[in-house]
């Protein structure tokens, strides 16, 4: 992979010239075996930087949060933030550009492509590894990925261990970057993208319905997707209302009259209409981090639903998220051209 | 025996729930024009008035299919024809979306409709919403993603 000593003494340089407030990166986590994201605000902290397999996690989200902070915090540095971001990540920092959440000037982008690689998905390298605590991901030459275990060390496909976003990874290199590590690697030795949802979409009605049913059924509204995704930002949502407040002085009336769109309990029609409401809302948005699947504590398959809805805006309106933050977005934008014939 | 009877019979005298978004400026004319031209049509379509068929947010939909419909038909001016010029080409766009995405989790492609309707078309209103009701009543009850709460 990426050489990170280069992303190191970048890093260093920007605090040290006082160019930035912050890096924000990874380094090494205390807990399991993934990288956790990390704030760095001094020369030295940049020592403690890591990039590898198991840097997963996608650090926009911390761009979105650290402006609430900021928002509440009253502070007046106004110096950018630096940011260590993958392709998936710089697409969103793309796409929160290309709706004004954040300036362009209030973030350094250090890029690294992922070249042939991409990250591990910890739920497959478990399996995988049959019982055993994974120390230490690292890849191989030629698409191998080397795990390192308590007692010894294994080498596994890439294919069979990586995340399944990065295997379906169109551009594994960040557009957008004020610094690039790495190579740009067009060609992904791991086959063709929307192989999944292509695979889903083929089947019956009966079945997707029952598929679809059986994981609703089971989604506990922990919110974990909607508070893990860099897109989902608005302060008011609308499984809770913040702008309606249920005080002593609320009439039994007000409560009545407000509109309630979908309801917080963890039934299959209302988790239905939250994952479908939260789909709708990032279509033409999502960049496919996968994070969402990934937090989801009963395993529900949430990147289905967005990378079918990504695979619609590109066949239909040949429309990609998070490649350029001045086009106008999927739907605030039209054509003659668009699917017409749907329409009576 | 009595039981398959009972659910034939049923079925015969299901009456679909139909809530129609309609744009003020054409499909709702075109309603007005079905009903002053005394054309004959299901009675079962809920008109909801909205501005634009581009102000149709996707949860008005999924909100109505919550709220127990068993279709939703949304209506607005043809192509070029709108009152604020491209909401409608806004709304084809983003329900297109919509669309595709009740059928990907399952619900029947036949439930969700999109027309257009201008205000001369009283005739193409009441056709649309009788091919609409026919469809649904062989459909049956949406249950998919009724509220049971």
């Amino acid at each position: 992979m990426v050489p990170v000593d280069d992303i190191r003494a970048r890093a260093r340089d920007l605090l040290q010239s006082g160019k930035v407030r912050a890096v924000l990166g990874y380094r090494r986590g205390t807990a399991g075996l993934l990288a956790e994201p990390a704030f760095m605000t001094t020369a030295e902290e940049t020592a403690a930087l890591v990039l590898d397999p198991t840097c997963v996690e996608n650090l926009a989200l911390y761009l979105v949060n650290e402006k609430k902070r900021m928002k509440h915090a009253r502070q007046s540095d106004r110096r950018p933030l630096g940011i260590v971001a993958k392709g998936c990540d710089s697409r969103a920092i793309t796409v929160l550009l290309q709706e004004n959440h954040i300036r362009r000037d209030e973030v350094v982008v250090l890029g690294v492509s992922c070249e042939a690689g991409g990250m591990v998905d910890t739920r497959k390298l478990n399996k995988a590894l049959r019982g055993k605590v994974a120390t230490q991901v690292r890849f191989d030459s030629e698409g191998d990925i080397n795990v390192s275990h308590l007692g010894g060390s294994t080498t596994l496909p890439a294919r069979d261990v990586l995340a399944n976003r990065c295997l379906e990874c169109a551009r594994a290199y960040p557009l957008d970057a004020d610094f690039l590590f790495g190579e740009k690697v067009e060609e992904r030795p791991y086959g063709p993208r929307f192989t999944a949802v292509a695979a889903f979409a083929e089947t019956s009605r009966e079945e997707r319905s029952a598929f679809w049913d059986a994981h609703f059924e089971r989604c506990i509204r922990c919110y974990a997707c909607r508070a893990v995704c860099p897109m989902c930002y608005c302060d008011e949502c609308v499984v809770d209302s913040t702008s309606f407040i249920v005080g002593p002085t609320t009439t039994a009336d007000e409560k009545a009259d407000r509109v309630r769109w979908i309801n917080r309990s963890a039934t299959r029609s209302e988790n239905a209409m939250y994952h479908m409401v939260r789909a709708m809302h990032l279509a033409g948005r999502c960049t496919d981090c996968g994070e969402c699947e990934r937090v989801c504590p009963v395993n529900i398959p949430l990147r289905l639903l967005n990378t079918m809805l990504e695979r619609e805006a590109l066949e239909m309106f040949q429309y990609t998220p998070g490649l350029d933050a001045e086009q106008p977005s999927l739907i605030s934008s039209f054509r003659d051209g668009d699917p017409n014939d749907f329409v009576r | 025996m009595q039981n398959a009877a009972a659910a034939r019979h049923d079925a015969q005298e299901f009456e679909p729930k139909v809530v129609a978004f309609l744009c003020k400026w054409c499909s709702s004319a075109g309603s007005d024009l079905a009903g002053v031209s005394r054309l004959k049509y299901p009675a079962n379509a809920v008109p909801i008035q909205v501005m634009c068929s581009g102000s149709v947010s996707p949860i008005y939909i999924l909100s109505a299919f919550n709220k127990g419909a068993d279709g939703v038909l949304v209506s607005g001016c043809h192509p070029g024809d709108c009152h604020y010029l491209k909401g409608n080409y806004y709304a084809r766009r983003r329900l297109f979306l919509v669309q595709k995405l009740l059928q990907f989790v399952g619900v029947e492609a036949d439930r969700f409709r999109m027309s257009w309707v201008s205000a001369a078309e009283g005739a193409k209103f009441a056709e649309v919403i009788t091919d609409f009701v026919n469809d649904l009543k062989a459909l049956g009850p949406q249950t998919k993603l009724k509220a049971n709460r």
